[in-house]
């Protein structure tokens, strides 16, 4: 994976030291919150309810296992044991002392981490595909063009002050696993007619109070160029995104109320104007960041098929494990495993300072010292030989992270909700809960297949409730909870926006009007092989409507 | 109806409420209840703790009491009193060195 160089490792020292006498001058008085308060944002420092929350960034998902051990310290030593996982791939820790973040922002640079551009309107953490570099059908590892995106992003001059946040995501395979139609500039690694490789380059997607899909602004850009062209796309944002009103300042915006031909005219006319110059990405640059992501030393073995049948026989909860968590790898005799951060009625995404040691030490020992963490807030170990599963799944056995679940109804995407964010009008959390409970038995989650719920506690859609094939999206009525649902959405490359269903339920009715639409689809799907969102498309949502409303 | 004042404490981020001896303390039940036609007492304590520096996020929150007791009206009020529902985990506390007086 990169590693800091000379410039990196000053500037992140630069910021840490910058950032803790603005900590000290504010506790002095010498700052006003007003004056302070952008400042923390930008070191990724929230208020929350209860405390301050300190985001940090994990970019584009990449972890090694001394990363993971100190975020186990800093959970243990200056938070409450536990960490959280973000959808942006990046560790949320909830309880941060103010006084603490300076020698918190000091553990994480020695370990070339910090919370830079984590919030602000500034171009935030890049996300990709958690299998980059391991997937079978990968055409290109993204994570050399993500770095070199991150090292032009950050603190970039023209761009730290934007209408609004800006975020991007890539994904290398033609699977979508990054969502990347949902982002304000989506990347899809492309061959051209040549055969050579670059980027299809999506813009205007987005969750949040608007949802909408991105569009494809441009069907092939070469490496080269792709940095002057994504300056052009944000230049014609900057200078025509709104600034008057916040919930229609992103990218998104603009390019629905200007039209994509539009946008794309004055995009191309920038681009044509730098194209060529500085930005130009050298081939020999490219080549010295993509050595820091050359495949780790592969041992020569031979393809090994997973019995999970004969598995399922011996050890179900193992064979169960094997079906659901283990992503095919383009190295024979070798698999990516999901390590599932959604433990049957446990908060989505959160693992306490044991368990990341654990998983830290299986990196070590069975992944080449590789780390991800997924959008959809699990971890991953990317290169683990087939051979090694049994002793891998052993040992999360052990710390309790095993759960067979990835991709199943209680592998479930959830935000922090009404329990911490400040910004929340209803629990998102409780709900989870409730679901992942209801639905806890292996048998009756095989027997629904794939089905992806999203969980969000109000419309900034922080759990993509949007683009969840059922989606929960938590609102405050007359001083109570209201949970909406809509069904229907998809974060892949058949990417769609799911549609409200009818009025909201009361926390305690969501289980069962989950199961009222679940039971439904079993009842109507063509096979056991129709996935829930197939039979979705296949039978609109009308009779599912009905199924949940009754036809009265 | 009532009102009460409520913040975060600056070094901790803890949850705190204005008393009556004119303290910020973690107690919700402690709060100092402004009656509606205390407005301008109301107003000067909140000039008063903005002027410490060291109580930011500060808000008037409408109250119920109800058997002797507060009750925010807002739920979130009610959560940031209580901490989060699930896993229950406890409020952040103020330290020593972070007891706030206007």
């Amino acid at each position: 994976m990169y590693r800091y160089d000379e410039f990196d490792a000053s500037f992140v020292r630069g910021r840490t030291a910058q950032f803790a006498d603005q900590v000290k001058r504010r506790i002095s008085g010498e700052l006003s919150e007003d004056q302070f308060r952008p400042l923390r944002l930008m070191n990724g420092l929230y208020l929350q309810l209860h405390a301050y929350m300190l985001r940090i960034a994990v970019p584009y998902g990449t972890l090694n296992s001394r990363q993971l051990r100190k975020l186990a310290y800093i959970a243990r030593t200056y938070d409450r044991g536990y960490g959280h996982f973000t959808t942006r791939q990046n560790i949320q820790f909830n309880w941060p002392k103010l006084k603490d973040v300076p020698e918190i922002l000091e553990h994480l640079a020695s370990v070339e981490m910090h919370s830079i551009q984590t919030s602000g309107n500034c171009i935030r953490n890049i996300t990709t595909d958690q299998f980059a570099g391991a997937a079978a059908d990968e055409i290109i590892d993204p994570r050399p063009v993500a770095e070199i995106l991150r090292q032009w992003s950050s603190l970039h001059p023209e761009f730290s002050y934007l209408p609004r946040k800006f975020k991007i995501a890539m994904s290398g395979a033609p699977s979508d696993r990054a969502a990347i139609r949902f982002h304000d500039i989506g990347l899809q690694a492309a061959t051209n007619a040549a055969g050579e490789i670059g980027w299809e380059v999506w813009v205007g997607g987005g969750m949040g109070r608007t949802p909408m899909v991105a569009k494809m602004i441009n069907g092939y850009v070469p490496h080269e160029h792709l940095l002057a062209y994504l300056e052009s796309i944000l230049r014609v944002y900057n200078r025509y995104g709104r600034r008057d009103n916040k919930f229609k300042a992103r990218i998104k915006i603009l390019v629905h109320e200007e039209g994509l031909e539009t946008i794309k005219g004055q995009v191309e006319a920038e681009f044509a104007e730098i194209r060529g110059g500085v930005l130009t990405l050298p081939q020999e640059e490219l080549d010295r960041i993509s050595a820091y992501f050359a495949p780790p030393p592969f041992e020569t073995l031979p393809a090994t098929r997973i019995d999970v049948a004969r598995e399922k026989i011996l050890d179900a909860a193992y064979g169960d494990w094997l079906e659901n968590n283990i992503n095919s790898h383009r190295e024979p005799g070798y698999a990516s495993v999901t390590v599932s951060l959604k433990p049957i009625g446990k908060p989505p995404g959160d693992a306490t300072a044991e368990q990341m040691e654990v998983v830290a030490d299986l990196a070590e020992h069975y992944s080449f010292d590789e780390l991800r963490v997924t959008h959809e807030q699990n971890l991953v170990l990317p290169h683990v030989k087939i051979s090694d599963l049994r002793a891998v799944y052993d040992a999360l056995v052990a710390a309790g992270l095993a759960d067979g679940n990835a991709g199943l109804i209680t592998d479930i995407i959830c935000c922090p909700g009404l329990d911490y964010c400040a910004l929340a009008n209803a629990r998102s959390i409780p709900i989870s809960q409730s679901i992942s409970q209801r639905f806890a038995k292996q048998e009756r989650q095989k027997q629904i297949g794939e089905l992806k719920i999203k969980i969000s506690g109000c419309i900034n859609a922080c759990g993509h409730h949007h683009v969840g094939h059922i989606g929960i999206l938590g609102v405050e009525k007359k001083g109570g909870e209201l949970y909406q649902i809509t069904l229907g959405g998809d974060a892949t490359e058949n990417a769609s926006v799911g549609k409200i269903l009818g009025p909201g339920f009361e926390a305690e009715a969501v289980p069962d009007a989950i199961e009222r639409l679940v039971d439904f689809y079993i009842e109507r799907r063509e096979s056991p092989e129709e996935p829930f969102i197939a039979a979705v498309r296949r039978l609109g949502e009308a009779p599912f409507k009905e199924a949940l409303y009754g036809n009265g | 109806m009532m009102e009460i004042l409520t913040g975060n404490e600056l070094t901790t981020g803890a949850t705190v409420y204005l008393d009556k001896a004119g303290h910020w303390v973690e107690d919700l039940q402690a709060a100092r209840l402004f009656a509606k036609e205390e407005a301008e007492a109301r107003d000067a304590a909140i000039a008063a703790s903005k002027a410490t520096g060291h109580i930011i996020s500060l808000e008037i929150e409408t109250v119920n009491v109800v058997d002797g007791l507060i009750v925010p009206v807002r739920l979130r009020e009610r959560i940031r009193a209580s901490g989060p529902t699930v896993p229950v985990f406890e409020r952040q506390h103020l330290s020593e060195d972070a007891h706030v007086s206007i």
